[in-house]
């Protein structure tokens, strides 16, 4: 009897104490860590069409066409399909894609959420967060070359 | 004392003051049914309205949540829209329902416990009806609800519902014993079953400490009884830690687990008159009914009914829920053996008293 | 534990395997060496002889994993068997089968565990096991044709189901007798996601109970196969165990990878390693506790929330930390992928207003819960499981531990950085749901005190050393047919991963042995002849995530 008294005064505690810990979340912009992942911002102008991204993306999430002038003609990513690993991110040379932390973005279907270059383009800054200007990738770091020689073929 | 005592119940204040006592019978009719729409609208608005939104509040405030506030002041208007809502919805009829019990089960639900309140002292004269078997009247009429869980239950052509149904029958079958006998140990010191004579005897001074006087609610002089019957009511209305037959996690929703839209609703709102009923039967026979300084007798009645309501809801946040056969071993073991033990003590202080 | 005496070597503690081979004598065909392990090769018809000898004589009581896989030109299943005593000791044995007839002789007589596991490589891989008692498909459906993880499998053949399977199988079904069958799941507020048990009742007692898997089924052991060692196969183990034990589960890939490839892994990075899984394995305990309790006291009541609170304040650390609340991606080969971020003591403090408040925190829910008289008397001895019958199963994790089996991977076969650090492991012997509860309570406890240290260490780490990634080439390319089997202590027990290579730069094999999955295979013996409100606590008690459970 005395642990049923001991759980119902706990509860009373938390119900008189009046804190809650849920948030009014459209009213209030969540804080999110600037390392955090959301949907990814593109930048032609900085784009290289090396197609690194492509190639890494774990789950064909990002399609690029390129003539044979090895100039870009589209860049195509699902941002429904996406995993969110930032592997695309980690391996660009030229920070030309980025992951935002902006995570607020609806489609009607899922052919709505293939977002074309210049969709990505206009994806906004969340809470004006430049996820280059508070994030420091360290690139050496990730792409080591090993032990023993470098063969440039 | 006997009975009989002409109490002034609600319709007959309606005949005066609207002086429909000159057109005869009929005119008592009309004044009854204008009582009767009084008090079940003022449940309604209570179970209904209130209800489901105080709810929502206190068990956001024991889970650190804060829960409806968006529709109207305080999230008010949230209860009127859910209503609309929920009497939109299509009303599935699964295939095989066993009818018209599947459709007479929600409104016995209901409408069971809206009867009882036929025969609950408001105070300031709201009364509906006096007879002198009041009492027993509404531990009858509240229990015509298990027959409805059995109907909801059985003709629902799903297994759930078939054990929900089983096991609210079960436990009401077990419960409803121990909690008649503890009402009667308040029959016996008052010596009526009527309930205004259970509402004046209580609201007789048992003690006066340094000038504050401490009135002869049974609550206070028979402590034990008044636990005894706060666990029987529990049981009896489903509230946890008894609530093994709608147990969500084991049986889904038990009985009512087919209904949907406006059945549901009544399912909902049976629930939850039958609380406040429960809660108004604690108040009364226990709680000294409508007796309070300074605030009309109704509101002193209305403030116990929400204690309990609110008493309900803060069991629900800390406990866990009984398995079904230790709710029945708690109830045949455990409550009935101390049921008979306070009827036979109270038996036996009433007689050495007089 | 006196019979795994004679095996070990006195001098250096480690199996001798010469002992092992002697023993099983004529059995032997062939002996293979896999990276960690010798592993003894014996006829499909000899299974279950071998297997008898290796746990009576040899004291190899775990059967860890199994293996199957299809080789060009024969079927293979391979049986991973350690001792609970001490997890080091392994051994390996390997059933090859002809490809036109893939029979192989069932281990189910000796080692239960072996039922679901054989069950699993019939369904995708298609060998068949004489003698199962119940050889089934248990992740796809009943329907399904062909084998998908087999060679010979056409990814692209549409899988027509006909009418007759389509029909109502309760169509003129009438029961008879004095039972009642009941589906609970596949959606049912109780089975924490999408499982599916069929159920005898027996009035109000669960006669007979058999768990139908693959409503999750994502086909993650294919997906891992898809994907290159180096970066693509790290996302995936998130998704495995997704209740915010990603980190751990990251941990058993990185740790078959680099052990496959010979990596080396900062000591830096191994206490972030260590700080972080810890992390996560608080985050995962915390909902643990939350459902269980959900499952006992009905509705979104306030414990539920309360763990829910405290596991989002290690979710707010881990997002700071890896950028995600539950799909971290954190690990990398050789490392981690992140170090503390900027300003680093602002992340701390973090960390320690955490550890500083999750005492109180603690007490709080013993006030709540296990004090509870109510809640005692719903939880203890129930749900009883019996050591042995937890080792039968392969049961790990704080199942294995509530039912006073003291195994834990962390200190048995250590990685990381856990050897270095003060820390117990926790056990009890009641063996009941209420354990069961207790063994994650106090492990929360465990893993704060651990991540306390962690801080510590890299509070004082100076700030030059700071290495988080070996070096690791770009392009992992292991030798061809090696073969490593690899486990961590997972959230919910020994996660292992089984991956052997082709040379190539992905994986040709890839197989993961969920320790959610054995748990889940113990539920019957648990349940039967329980009330149906123990069975869905034992249910909640044994804490599975389908996720894991399905792959």
């Amino acid at each position: 009897m005395i642990g049923v008294l001991k759980s119902m005064a706990v509860t009373m505690k938390h119900a008189l104490d009046g804190r809650t810990f849920t948030v009014e979340y459209p009213d209030e912009a969540p804080e999110v860590s600037p390392r955090f992942r959301g949907i990814h911002k593109f930048s032609q102008e900085r784009c290289i069409w090396c197609r690194q991204c492509e190639n890494v993306c774990p789950n064909d999430t990002i399609q690029i066409v390129m003539d044979d002038q090895r100039n870009g003609e589209a860049y195509d990513l699902h941002v429904g399909q996406c995993i969110y690993c930032r592997l695309c991110e980690e391996v660009c040379p030229v920070d030309a894609i980025i992951l935002t932390q902006q995570f607020e973005f609806t489609g009607a279907t899922k052919n709505d959420l293939v977002y074309n270059k210049e969709q990505l383009k206009n994806v906004p800054w969340y809470n004006d967060i430049d996820p280059l200007e508070v994030r420091e990738p360290d690139r050496s770091v990730w792409i080591g070359e090993g032990e023993g020689e470098v063969d440039y073929q | 004392m006997g009975g009989g005592v002409a109490a002034v119940v609600f319709p007959d204040l309606i005949d005066e003051w609207t002086g429909l006592s000159e057109f005869g019978l009929g005119g008592e009719f009309v004044a009854a049914f204008i009582a009767a729409f009084v008090i079940g609208n003022l449940m309604m608005i209570m179970t209904a309205l209130a209800g489901p939104w105080a709810k929502r509040k206190i068990t956001a405030a024991f889970t650190d949540r804060i829960a409806v506030n968006r529709v109207g002041p305080y999230g008010l208007l949230i209860i009127p829209a859910d209503a609309v809502r929920l009497l939109s919805k299509e009303l599935i009829v699964p295939d095989g329902v066993d009818r018209p019990a599947w459709d007479l089960g929600p409104l016995i639900v209901a409408s069971s416990a809206l009867l009882g309140f036929a025969f609950i002292p408001f105070g300031s004269g709201v009364h509906l009806a006096d007879p002198e078997t009041g009492l027993i009247w509404v531990f009858a009429i509240a229990s015509i609800a298990s027959v409805g869980l059995v109907m909801c239950g059985y003709a629902s052509n799903n297994k759930y519902s078939l054990l929900g149904g089983l096991r609210a029958v079960a436990q009401n079958v077990a419960y409803e014993i121990p909690l008649i006998l503890t009402g009667i140990s308040v029959v016996i010191f008052v010596g009526s079953l009527q309930m205004s004579e259970i509402v004046a005897a209580q609201s007789q001074e048992l003690i006066s400490i340094a000038g504050v006087s401490i009135p002869m609610w049974f609550a206070i002089l028979n402590p034990f009884a008044f636990v005894l019957f706060l666990a029987a009511n529990f049981a009896e209305i489903g509230r946890n830690p008894f609530d093994t037959p709608e147990a969500p996690t084991e049986i889904i929703a038990g009985y009512q687990t087919e209904y949907s839209s406006v059945y549901f609703v009544l399912i909902y709102l049976g629930e939850f008159l039958h609380i406040f009923l429960g809660a108004a039967i604690i108040a009364t026979i226990f709680l000294g009914g409508p007796a309070g300084p300074v605030l009309p007798g109704i509101v002193w009645f209305l403030i116990k009914l929400w204690a309990v309501f609110l008493l309900t809801q803060w069991i629900r946040s800390a406990m866990p829920r009984f398995r079904i056969d230790q709710v029945l071993v708690f109830g045949w073991k455990l409550l009935l053996v101390g049921a008979f033990l306070n009827l036979i003590l109270t038996a036996v202080i009433v007689g050495v008293i007089t | 534990m006196s019979v795994t005496e004679p095996l070990t070597d006195t001098e250096t503690g480690e199996l001798d395997y010469d002992a092992i081979f002697e023993i099983l004598g004529d059995h032997i065909i062939d002996r293979e060496s896999h990276v960690h392990t010798e592993a003894a090769v014996v006829r499909p018809d000899e299974v279950q002889s071998t297997l008898r000898i290796l746990r009576e004589d040899a004291g190899f009581d775990h059967l860890s994993c199994v293996v199957s896989q299809e080789y060009r030109d024969r079927f293979e299943s391979v049986y991973y068997l350690k001792t609970y005593d001490d997890p080091t000791q392994e051994f390996g044995v390997v059933v090859p089968t002809s490809r036109d007839e893939p029979k192989s002789q069932t281990a189910t007589g000796v080692y239960e565990t072996a039922g679901w596991h054989e069950r699993e490589a019939y369904d995708l891989v298609g060998i068949e096991y004489e003698g199962h008692p119940d050889l089934r498909r248990i992740l796809l459906p009943e329907s399904w044709m062909g084998h998908p993880l087999g060679l010979d499998y056409d990814q692209d053949r549409p899988q027509i189901v006909e009418y007759r399977e389509h029909e109502n199988p309760l169509e003129g079904h009438v029961e008879e007798g004095e039972t009642m069958f009941i589906n609970i799941g596949p959606h049912h507020p109780a089975t924490h996601g999408v499982l599916h048990l069929r159920v005898v009742l027996d009035g109000e007692q669960v006669a007979d109970l058999d768990p139908d898997l693959g409503y999750l089924h994502r086909c993650e052991e294919q997906c891992c196969q898809s994907g290159t060692y180096r970066h693509q196969i790290m996302p995936y183990p998130d998704r495995w165990d997704y209740a915010s034990a990603g980190i751990l589960n990251e941990w058993a890939y990185a740790r078959t990878a680099e052990n496959l490839a010979d990596l080396d892994v900062p000591e830096y990075a191994q206490i972030l390693r260590t700080m972080s899984a810890e992390l996560c394995r608080i985050c995962s305990h915390m909902l643990a506790l939350g459902t269980f309790c959900l499952d006992i006291y009905g509705d979104f009541t306030a414990i539920f929330m309360y763990a829910m609170r405290d596991r989002e304040r290690v979710q707010n650390i881990l997002e700071e930390l890896t950028g995600q609340r539950m799909m971290f991606n954190y690990f990398r080969l050789g490392g981690v992928v992140w170090d503390i971020p900027e300003p680093r003591q602002e992340f701390f403090d973090l960390v320690w207003d955490f550890l500083d408040e999750l005492p109180a925190a603690i007490d709080e829910y013993h006030d709540l819960i296990t004090t509870n008289e109510v809640f005692q008397t719903r939880t203890v001895n129930t749900g009883i499981l019996e050591p042995d019958v937890a080792k039968q199963y392969g049961c790990t994790g704080p199942v294995a531990r509530a039912s006073g089996i003291d195994y834990d991977l962390r200190r048995d076969d250590p990685y990381g950085y856990y050897e270095e650090l003060d820390w117990e492991v926790i056990t009890e012997d009641g063996c009941d749901n209420y354990s069961r509860l207790l063994v994650r309570m106090q492990e929360v406890e465990e893993s704060a005190k651990i991540i306390e240290q962690c801080i510590e260490l890299l509070e004082e780490w100076p700030e030059d050393e700071r290495e988080i990634q070996s070096n690791v080439p770009r392009t992992l390319k292991p030798d061809p047919d090696t073969e490593t089997y690899r486990a961590v202590e997972g959230a919910k027990g020994e996660l292992g991963i089984y991956i052997r290579s082709d040379g190539t730069d992905k994986p040709a094999r890839f197989k993961i042995r969920s320790p959610c999955y054995h748990n889940l295979s113990v539920l019957p013996e648990i349940a039967e002849g329980e009330y149906v409100a123990d069975m869905i606590a034992s249910l909640g008690s044994l804490d599975i995530i389908l996720g894991e459970v399905d792959r």
